[in-house]
C-alpha cells in the first residue's frame, strides 16, 4: 500500500511563522491536520494585505513595487512642491508619480522574475538529464562533443 | 488544499496554473493602481471648495479617460487572450483517464491498456480517520504518474456535475452525452483535492475529487494492484 508524505509544499514565507495552534496539534498530535501545517497564519496571522485586495507578501515583486513607488510619489509630491507651492497640485504629482513608478517597478522586476524562472527551469532539467543520461548514449555531454568533433 | 478563511489561490502544481497565478498577480496590480487612484480622486472631490458650474467641455481630460483604459484593457487582454489558448493547447497526452459524474460520486476509467474502472465516494465524517480532512477525502483516490501529461474525458451519467482540482487550474463541466477534454500536468507528487463545481443535487458539496500524483513506477505499481 502506498503512503505518502503529505506535507504541504511550497510554504510561504509566512507559513515559517509560528502559530500556537498549529503548533500545537503539530507537536502532539500523531496525525495533526494538513491545514496546522499551512493555515496557521491564516488564524492567528493573517498576510497583510493594502487596500484589502494586494497581498504584498506572497506576491513576488510586489512589495518592492509598492516601497519604490511609495518612494518615487514622496520625491515627486515633495520636490513638486518645493518647486512650486502649490500644494494640491503636488498631492496630484504625488500620486501620479505613484502610479506611473509602481508600475515601472512592477513590470521590470516581473519581467526579470520570469526570465530567471526560464533559467531556473532550463538549469533543472540539464541537470536531471545529465543525472539520468550520464554515460548513455543520450548524455547531453556526449552530443556536444559529438557535434563539436563533427563539424571539423 | 484549501484551508480555512483562505481568500486567495492555491500554490500552482501545473505549469498552467502557476500563468494564471502569473495573470492574476498583473491583473491584480492594475486593479489595485486603478483603485488607489479612484480613492484619491473621491478624498480630493470630499475636500475641495472649488466648484465650476459652467462647464461646457473638456476636451484633454475626456481624451486622456477614453485612451487611458484602453490602454489598460489591451494591456489585460493580451496576456489574457494567451493564456485562454494555452489552456487548450493538448500537448500529446501519455494517458487517457475518463471519469463520470453520478448522483453523487465520481467513477473513473483507466482503459488505455487494461480495463481498470472503479467509484470514487466521500468518506463520511463520521468515518474519518483522525488528521483527515473533512468533506475532502475519498474512499479510492485517482492514482496518476507526476510529470505526465494526462488526458481527463469528462462526461455524465445523469445530472450535471463539474469536475474541477484548482491547484492544477483544471474545472470541466460534466454533461451527459458529451466527452469534454482537459489535460493535467502535475510538477511535483502528491494529494490535491478539488470538489464538485456545478449544483447537482442535494449532496452537491459531498462529492471531492482527489487526485494522488506519484511517480510513475508506483502508477504502475497501483494498477496493476488494482486489476
Amino acid at each position: 500500500d502506498l503512503t505518502l508524505n503529505t506535507t504541504t509544499p511550497n510554504l510561504s514565507l509566512s507559513s515559517t511563522l509560528s502559530s500556537p495552534r498549529a503548533t500545537a496539534y503539530l507537536q502532539n498530535s500523531s496525525h495533526p491536520p494538513l491545514w496546522a501545517h499551512k493555515c496557521h497564519w491564516a488564524l492567528d496571522l493573517k498576510p497583510f494585505k493594502l487596500l484589502g485586495i494586494l497581498d504584498v507578501e506572497n506576491i513576488p515583486c510586489a512589495r518592492d513595487s509598492v516601497l519604490y513607488g511609495s518612494l518615487g510619489s514622496v520625491v515627486a509630491g515633495l520636490g513638486h512642491f518645493l518647486l512650486t507651492s502649490r500644494i494640491r497640485r503636488s498631492c496630484d504629482v504625488g500620486v501620479g508619480g505613484f502610479i506611473v513608478v509602481t508600475l515601472g517597478c512592477w513590470f521590470h522586476c516581473r519581467y526579470n522574475y520570469a526570465k530567471l524562472r526560464i533559467q531556473e527551469r532550463l538549469a533543472r532539467e540539464g541537470i536531471k538529464n545529465k543525472i539520468l543520461y550520464e554515460s548513455t548514449h543520450l548524455d547531453p555531454a556526449r552530443k556536444q562533443t559529438n557535434g563539436g568533433s563533427s563539424g571539423n | 488544499m484549501a484551508y480555512p478563511m483562505q481568500l486567495g489561490f492555491q500554490d500552482a502544481t501545473s505549469p498552467i496554473m502557476e500563468e494564471l497565478l502569473h495573470f492574476h498577480d498583473h491583473t491584480l496590480m492594475i486593479v489595485f493602481l486603478i483603485s488607489s487612484l479612484v480613492l484619491y480622486i473621491i478624498s480630493l472631490m470630499l475636500t475641495t471648495k472649488l466648484t465650476h458650474t459652467s462647464t461646457m467641455d473638456a476636451q484633454e481630460v475626456e481624451t486622456i479617460w477614453t485612451i487611458l483604459p484602453a490602454i489598460i484593457l489591451i494591456m489585460i487582454a493580451l496576456p489574457s487572450l494567451r493564456i485562454l489558448y494555452m489552456m487548450d493547447e493538448i500537448n500529446n497526452p501519455s494517458l487517457t483517464v475518463k471519469t463520470m459524474g453520478h448522483q453523487w460520486y465520481w467513477s473513473y476509467e483507466y482503459t488505455d491498456y487494461e480495463d481498470l474502472s472503479f467509484d470514487s465516494y466521500m468518506i463520511p465524517t463520521s468515518e474519518l480517520k483522525p488528521g483527515e480532512l473533512r468533506l475532502l477525502e475519498v474512499d479510492n483516490r485517482v492514482v496518476l504518474p507526476m510529470e505526465m501529461t494526462v488526458r481527463m474525458l469528462i462526461s455524465s451519467e445523469d445530472v450535471l456535475p463539474s469536475w474541477a482540482v484548482p491547484s492544477l487550474g483544471l474545472k470541466t463541466d460534466a454533461i451527459p452525452g458529451r466527452l469534454n477534454q482537459t489535460t493535467l500536468m502535475s510538477t511535483r507528487p502528491g494529494l490535491f483535492y478539488g470538489q464538485c463545481s456545478e449544483i447537482c443535487g442535494s449532496n452537491h458539496s459531498f462529492m471531492p475529487i482527489v487526485l494522488e500524483l506519484v511517480p510513475l513506477k508506483y502508477f504502475e505499481k497501483w494498477s496493476a494492484s488494482m486489476l
